[in-house]
C-alpha cells in the first residue's frame, strides 16, 4: 500500500495564455463554420437595426448642431396671433437688424387647371427670408417672381397632388395668381408639416387683394430677425422677453428650435432604438437556443477532452472563443448591413425630416453596435456554454451518465448579468435608470406574454388536434414537437414581429374608424368656417341648393381670458403652481346656445344660462379636460375679454365632448342672449357623400364666397391615412427585423435538426412514403409554425391594441379583419418558404446516403 | 519507492435513484504494478466499466480509496484528476472516441498539446507510423475505417507515454482481422513502453493474453488469477 500522498501542482492558464484552447477552437470551428455563422446571423439583423438607427440619430444630431441657424432661417423669430404692435418694431430696431416676416392663415385655394379646391396654409411673405439656409425652388427664380406680387409658389407635395405646373394659375380669395414654381426646401418647413398643411406662398403686399383677411379671420404673424452678432441676438432677446409677456406674443431662438427638434428626434430615436433592441434580444434568444443544442451535441467531445486531461474551463473556453469570435463577426456584418441601410434611409425618409440627411458613416454607431453585439453574444450564450464545464468525463464510457444537478456560482453570475443587461442597455439608450427598468419590465412582460400564448396555443393544439386527421397532417403536427425544434422560440420571435405589425394596424384602423363617416348618416363631414354675418344667409342657401343638409350654423366669437377665479392672467403667470401659458394666452373661439348637441354630455353641474336683465347672472359650461388644465370647477369665475369688453361669468357645468363627432365643438359654451351683439362669424356644417358632389360644392363656394374656408373631413381621413402610412413604414421596417431574426432562427433550427429529419425521412421512405408526401409533411409543418406564430402575435396584438386604443388614444377599438388576415398570410408564406428552402436537402437526400453516413 | 501504480481499496459505488439505491460496485480491492497487464472480465452489468471509470479517475467512489501514481483520486477535484489523467493515463475505448473535427494527426497530438508541449507533431507522426497510418495523417475520423480509427486512438493513448493504459473493449467494434491487428499492436507497444495495462473485455481469448485476470460478478470481485494457471 502506498503511504504517501503527492500534492498536485497544476498550473492553470487563463484564456489568453492558453494557446491550446485557441487552437482547438479553430480546429473544431472550421468544420462547423456554416452552422456557427448561422447562429451569428441571428444577431446580424438586430445589430443592423441598432446601427442603422443610431447612425441616423447621430447624422441628425450632427446636422442639427451644424446647421442650427438654417432650421430657423433667422437669429430670432417672433410669433403672434395678432398684428405686431409698433412697440415691438421699435424694440427690434429695423434700422440695425435685417427683418423679414409673414402672415399665415388657413384658406381655400382653387386650382384653375382642374377647378379643384383645397384648404391650404396660405403664407404671405415680405423681406428676404431666409437669412440662413436657402429657399430652394423650382424653377430657381420662383421666389423672385413671388416678390413681384402676381405669382404664387406651392409646396412640392401640393403641386404634385393637383398636377399644377408653372403654366397654371390658382385662385386665392378674390385674386388669381400665376404659379411661379414649387418650393422644394424652406427653413423650418417640409417634413410632416407639409403633409398636414401644405402651403401656398404669396407676397404680403398681395394679401389684401385676396380679401381673405376679414373680421374673425385667424391669422398668424411672424417676424424674422437677423442680427449682426451673437451679442446683438442676446441683447435683443433680453429686450423682447418682457414685451412678449406684456403684449402676448411668442418668440423662438435658434437654440430653442434646435433643442425642440433635437428632443423630438431623440424621443423618436429612443422609441425606434428600443424596438431595434427587442429585435436584437430576440436574435440573442435564438442564438442561445442554438448554442444550447450545439453544446449538447458537443457533450461527447467534451467528455473525451476531459478524459484525456482538459479542465472544465479549458473545454468551456474552446466553445466560448468560437461563439465570441462569431458574435464579433456577426456584429461586424450587422454593423456593415446597418451602415448600408443608413445609406438608403436618406432616400426613403428624407421627405419626413426637415433636415438634409447625409450619408456619413458614424464610427460611434458602428462601435456601439459591435460592442453591443459582442456583449449580447457572450451573455446569452453563457448559460448553455457553462454546461460544458460540467460534462462528466465518465460520459465517454456511459453515454447516458448524468452527474445530477450542478450548483455553480458562475451560472448564477450569468443569470444575474442576463437580467441586468436589458436594464443597463435600455438605461444607456434612454439615459435613465427608471426608463431602463421600465423597459426591461416591458420586454419581460411582452416576452412572458408571447411565450405564455405560444405555450397555451401548442398545448391546446396538441390536446385537441383531431386524431382522425390524415397521416400527413398528423405527422407534420408531431414534427413541431420534435426535440431541439425550437418551436416556442420561433413562435415568440416571429410572433413578436407579427404582433408589432398587427398592433400598428389595429391602432390605425381604430383611429380611422373614429373619423370614418359611413356609419352615421347624419354626421357632418364638411365644415365651412369664416362665414361673415352678412354671408350667413347666402351660404346656407348655397348649401341647400346643392342640395345638401344644413346640420349646424354656429356663431363663433373670439375672446381671450382676462381673469381666472378673480386672479389676472399676469398674476397667474407669476404663480409657482402654473397653468400652462398656452391655456392662459390663447384665443378662444366660443359659441352660444341653451342646449347640448349630440356630441356633448353634461357630466357635472348644469347647463349655461342667463337671466335677462341680470348682467352678472351669465354662466358658461366648460369642456371636460380643459377645466383640469385651467384648474377650475363648477362655481368658479372667469373673466373674458370679448374684443375689448370684459365679461365675468361663472362656470355652471362641465361637458364631456366627443370631439370628432358632429363638429364643430367648443371648449366654452355661453348661454343665448349674451353674445348676440358681439362681433362674430359663423361656422356651418353639412354632409357631402359623393366626391363629385363635394368637388362641385367646393367650386361653387370658392367662387361665390372666396373668403369662406372649407374643411373636408374626408381629406383629414386621407391625411391621417397618409401620416400612418409614413409612420407605419418605419415601424413595419423595424418589425421586419424581428421577423427576419425569427426566420434566421428558423433556418438555424432546421439545419440543427437536419440529420434527425433526414433519418426520419429515410424511415418514412423505407416504409413506403413518396417524395411528394415527405414534401407535403415539410410544408404543412412550416405552415403550422407560421400559423401558430402569427396567431401568437395576433392574439397579443388584439389585447395590446385594445389597451392602447382604450387608455392611450382613447378611441373606440376597431379591427380590420381582412388586413389582419393579410398579415397572417404574409407571415405564413414567409415561414413556409424559409422552412422549405432550408429543408430541400433533407427532402431530396437518397436514403442510402443517410444510412452510410450513420454507419 | 514502491512500483505500485494503481491501488484500489474497498472500492464501492452506489447510485441513488429517488428513494432507491443501487450498488454497482461492492468493496473491490486490488492493485496493479508497474509494467504489468491485467484484464477485468465479467458479464454485462457486473461492474467492470464502473471499476475502470473509478480507477481512471473519471468518477469518484462512494466508499473506499483509489491511489493512482500516488495521487489519492477520491479527494481530488475533477480538474485535478484531469491533470493526473493527462500526466499518467492513456485510454483506448470500444467506440474509438476520436474528435470528429480533428484530423488523425491532430487527434494524436491533443494529449501532449494539453500539457503545453510544443512540436508534438513529430512524436505523433512517429506513433501513427508505428500503427501503420503514416499515409493517413490528414484524414478525418469519418474518412477512416473502424480499424484505422482504433489505431489512431492507440497512437493517441501512447502519445504521453502513460504509466497506465486503460482499454475498454478495444476490439468490441472491430472485425476479426482488425481486432487481431489491434491486439497485436496494443501488446507490442505496451511492452515497448513498459506501460501498465488494464483491460476490460468480454473476450476471454483477449483476457488470456494479459498476466492477470480479475473476474467480476454482481459488483464484486469474485475471482483473481494469473493467466499462467489458466493456460496450464
Amino acid at each position: 500500500m502506498l503511504e504517501y500522498i503527492i500534492k498536485i501542482k497544476r498550473v492553470t492558464k487563463n484564456i489568453f495564455q492558453d494557446a491550446w484552447v485557441w487552437k482547438m477552437a479553430w480546429r473544431d470551428g472550421r468544420h462547423n463554420l456554416s452552422r456557427l455563422f448561422l447562429f451569428s446571423a441571428s444577431l446580424i439583423t438586430g445589430i443592423a437595426a441598432v446601427v442603422a438607427i443610431a447612425s441616423l440619430n447621430y447624422s441628425l444630431q450632427d446636422e442639427l448642431n451644424r446647421n442650427a441657424k438654417e432650421l430657423l432661417g433667422a437669429d430670432l423669430v417672433l410669433n403672434s396671433s395678432k398684428k405686431f404692435d409698433a412697440e415691438i418694431f421699435t424694440a427690434v430696431d429695423s434700422t440695425k437688424q435685417k427683418i423679414a416676416g409673414d402672415a399665415d392663415m388657413a384658406s381655400m385655394v382653387m386650382f384653375m387647371n382642374t377647378k379643384q379646391s383645397r384648404l391650404v396654409k396660405l403664407t404671405a411673405m415680405y423681406g428676404d427670408f431666409p437669412f440662413y439656409g436657402e429657399m430652394a425652388t423650382f424653377p430657381t427664380n420662383a421666389y423672385q417672381l413671388v416678390k413681384t406680387g402676381k405669382y404664387a409658389m406651392l409646396d412640392e407635395s401640393l403641386a404634385s397632388q393637383f398636377q399644377v405646373s408653372s403654366e397654371d394659375s390658382i385662385k386665392v380669395g378674390n385674386t388669381i395668381f400665376k404659379v411661379a414654381g414649387v418650393v422644394t426646401k424652406i427653413p423650418g418647413g417640409g417634413g410632416l408639416t407639409s403633409t398636414l398643411a401644405p402651403a401656398v406662398y404669396i407676397s404680403l403686399a398681395s394679401l389684401d387683394s385676396t380679401g381673405l383677411v376679414q373680421f374673425g379671420s385667424r391669422v398668424g404673424y411672424s417676424i424674422y430677425i437677423k442680427t449682426n452678432s451673437e451679442a446683438d441676438t442676446k441683447s435683443l432677446i433680453e429686450k423682447v422677453k418682457p414685451l412678449s409677456k406684456k403684449l402676448g406674443f411668442g418668440y423662438e431662438t435658434v437654440e430653442a428650435r434646435r433643442e425642440g427638434l433635437g428632443q423630438g428626434f431623440k424621443s423618436v430615436y429612443q422609441f425606434f432604438s428600443l424596438l431595434a433592441f427587442v429585435a436584437l434580444i430576440l436574435g440573442c434568444i435564438g442564438v442561445a437556443s442554438s448554442v444550447h443544442i450545439y453544446a449538447r451535441e458537443k457533450r461527447d467531445e467534451v467528455a473525451l477532452l476531459r478524459c484525456i486531461g482538459s479542465s472544465g474551463w479549458q473545454a468551456f473556453n474552446i466553445y466560448f472563443i468560437q461563439i465570441f469570435v462569431l458574435g464579433v463577426v456577426g456584429s461586424l456584418l450587422g454593423a456593415a448591413l446597418g451602415v448600408g441601410i443608413h445609406q438608403v434611409i436618406p432616400y426613403a425618409f428624407q421627405e419626413y425630416i426637415p433636415l438634409k440627411l447625409d450619408f456619413a458613416i458614424s464610427i460611434r454607431a458602428i462601435l456601439e453596435g459591435v460592442v453591443l453585439g459582442a456583449i449580447v453574444s457572450i451573455l446569452f450564450t453563457l448559460l448553455p456554454l457553462l454546461s460544458v464545464r460540467f460534462v462528466p468525463p465518465l460520459t465517454v464510457l456511459r453515454a447516458d451518465f448524468d452527474s445530477g444537478k450542478i450548483k455553480s456560482k458562475s451560472k448564477w453570475a450569468a443569470i444575474i448579468l442576463i437580467v441586468l443587461f436589458p436594464i443597463l442597455a435600455a438605461a444607456y439608450q434612454t439615459k435613465s435608470f427608471i426608463s431602463g427598468g421600465l423597459f426591461a419590465i416591458g420586454i419581460g412582460v411582452a416576452l412572458v406574454c408571447l411565450t405564455g400564448v405560444a405555450y397555451l396555443l401548442l398545448f391546446m393544439v396538441r390536446r385537441y388536434f383531431p386524431i382522425n386527421a390524415s397521416f400527413i397532417w398528423r405527422h407534420a403536427m408531431s414534427n413541431l414537437f420534435r426535440p431541439n425544434n425550437q418551436t416556442r422560440v420561433l413562435m415568440v420571435a416571429i410572433g413578436l414581429g407579427a404582433f408589432i405589425i398587427a398592433t400598428l394596424n389595429i391602432i390605425q384602423s381604430s383611429l380611422l374608424n373614429q373619423v370614418e363617416f359611413k356609419g352615421n348618416a347624419n354626421q357632418s363631414n364638411t365644415i365651412l368656417f369664416d362665414i361673415q354675418p352678412n354671408q350667413k344667409e347666402g351660404v346656407v342657401k348655397l348649401i341647400k341648393d346643392q342640395p345638401l343638409p344644413v346640420n349646424q350654423v354656429v356663431p363663433i366669437i373670439t375672446c381671450r381670458l382676462k381673469e381666472v377665479k378673480g386672479k389676472s392672467i399676469e398674476e397667474i403667470q407669476r404663480d409657482t403652481a402654473r397653468i400652462p401659458e398656452w391655456a392662459l394666452t390663447r384665443e378662444y373661439r366660443v359659441t352660444y346656445r341653451d342646449s347640448l348637441i349630440a356630441s356633448e354630455e353634461l357630466i357635472k353641474g348644469e347647463l349655461q344660462k342667463f337671466t335677462k336683465g341680470k348682467a352678472d347672472s351669465v354662466t358658461v359650461t366648460i369642456s371636460e379636460g380643459m377645466h383640469e388644465v385651467l384648474k377650475v370647477t363648477v362655481g368658479d369665475s372667469l373673466t373674458f375679454d370679448l374684443q375689448g369688453v370684459p365679461l365675468t361669468v361663472k362656470i355652471s357645468g362641465i361637458r364631456k365632448v366627443d370631439w370628432p363627432k358632429d363638429p364643430p365643438n367648443f371648449i366654452f359654451v355661453f348661454p343665448a342672449g349674451v353674445l348676440e351683439n358681439a362681433p362674430q362669424i359663423f361656422v356651418a356644417a353639412t354632409r357631402v357623400d359623393e366626391p363629385t358632389q363635394a368637388s362641385k360644392f367646393q367650386q361653387t363656394l370658392v367662387i361665390a364666397y372666396p373668403n369662406v374656408s372649407l374643411i373636408d373631413l374626408r381629406l383629414i381621413l386621407s391625411t391621417v391615412n397618409e401620416l400612418f402610412g409614413k409612420i407605419g413604414l418605419v415601424v413595419r421596417f423595424l418589425a421586419l427585423f424581428s421577423i427576419i431574426t425569427g426566420l434566421v432562427v428558423l433556418a438555424s433550427a432546421v439545419i440543427n435538426s437536419k440529420f434527425i429529419r433526414m433519418k426520419e425521412n429515410v424511415l418514412l421512405r423505407t416504409l413506403g412514403a413518396r417524395t411528394r408526401q415527405i414534401t407535403l409533411i415539410t410544408l404543412i409543418e412550416y405552415a403550422y409554425l407560421g400559423i401558430f406564430s402569427s396567431l401568437t402575435g395576433m392574439i397579443l396584438s388584439l389585447g395590446g391594441g385594445w389597451i392602447l386604443t382604450k387608455f392611450f388614444f382613447e378611441v373606440e377599438f376597431a379591427v380590420n379583419a381582412i388586413e389582419l388576415l393579410y398579415i397572417c398570410s404574409g407571415v405564413v408564406i414567409l415561414t413556409v418558404f424559409i422552412g422549405w428552402f432550408n429543408s430541400r436537402e433533407v427532402i431530396s437526400t437518397p436514403p442510402l446516403q443517410v444510412l452510410r453516413k450513420e454507419n | 519507492m514502491s512500483d505500485i501504480v494503481l491501488q484500489c481499496e474497498r472500492l464501492s459505488k452506489t447510485y441513488k435513484t429517488g428513494d432507491r439505491s443501487l450498488t454497482v460496485l461492492d468493496e473491490v480491492t486490488f492493485e496493479a504494478r508497474q509494467g504489468t497487464s491485467m484484464a477485468i472480465i465479467g458479464p454485462s452489468g457486473s461492474g467492470k466499466t464502473t471499476l475502470l471509470g473509478l480507477c481512471a479517475g473519471l468518477d469518484v467512489p462512494s466508499n473506499g480509496t483509489i491511489s493512482l501514481m500516488g495521487f489519492k483520486l477520491n479527494s481530488m477535484s475533477e480538474d485535478d484528476r484531469a491533470y493526473v489523467r493527462n500526466q499518467f493515463v492513456g485510454f483506448v475505448f470500444q467506440n474509438f472516441q476520436l474528435l470528429p473535427t480533428l484530423t488523425a494527426l491532430e487527434n494524436v497530438m491533443v494529449p501532449l498539446e494539453l500539457r503545453g508541449t510544443k512540436n508534438s507533431s513529430t512524436k505523433a507522426k512517429d506513433l501513427l507510423a508505428r500503427v501503420g497510418l503514416s499515409d493517413r495523417l490528414d484524414h478525418y475520423p469519418t474518412q477512416l475505417s473502424g480499424g484505422e480509427q482504433q489505431r489512431v486512438a492507440m497512437a493517441r493513448a501512447f502519445m504521453t507515454s502513460p504509466r497506465i493504459l486503460f482499454a475498454d473493449e478495444p476490439t468490441g467494434n472491430l472485425d476479426e482481422e482488425n481486432a487481431s491487428q489491434i491486439v497485436k499492436l496494443l501488446f507490442e507497444i505496451n511492452k515497448e513502453e513498459k506501460t501498465t495495462l488494464v483491460l476490460v473485455t468480454h473476450n476471454l481469448e483477449l483476457a488470456e493474453k494479459t498476466e492477470r485476470i480479475l473476474q467480476m460478478k454482481g459488483g464484486k470481485l469474485v475471482n483473481e488469477r494469473s493467466t499462467d494457471s489458466v493456460i496450464r
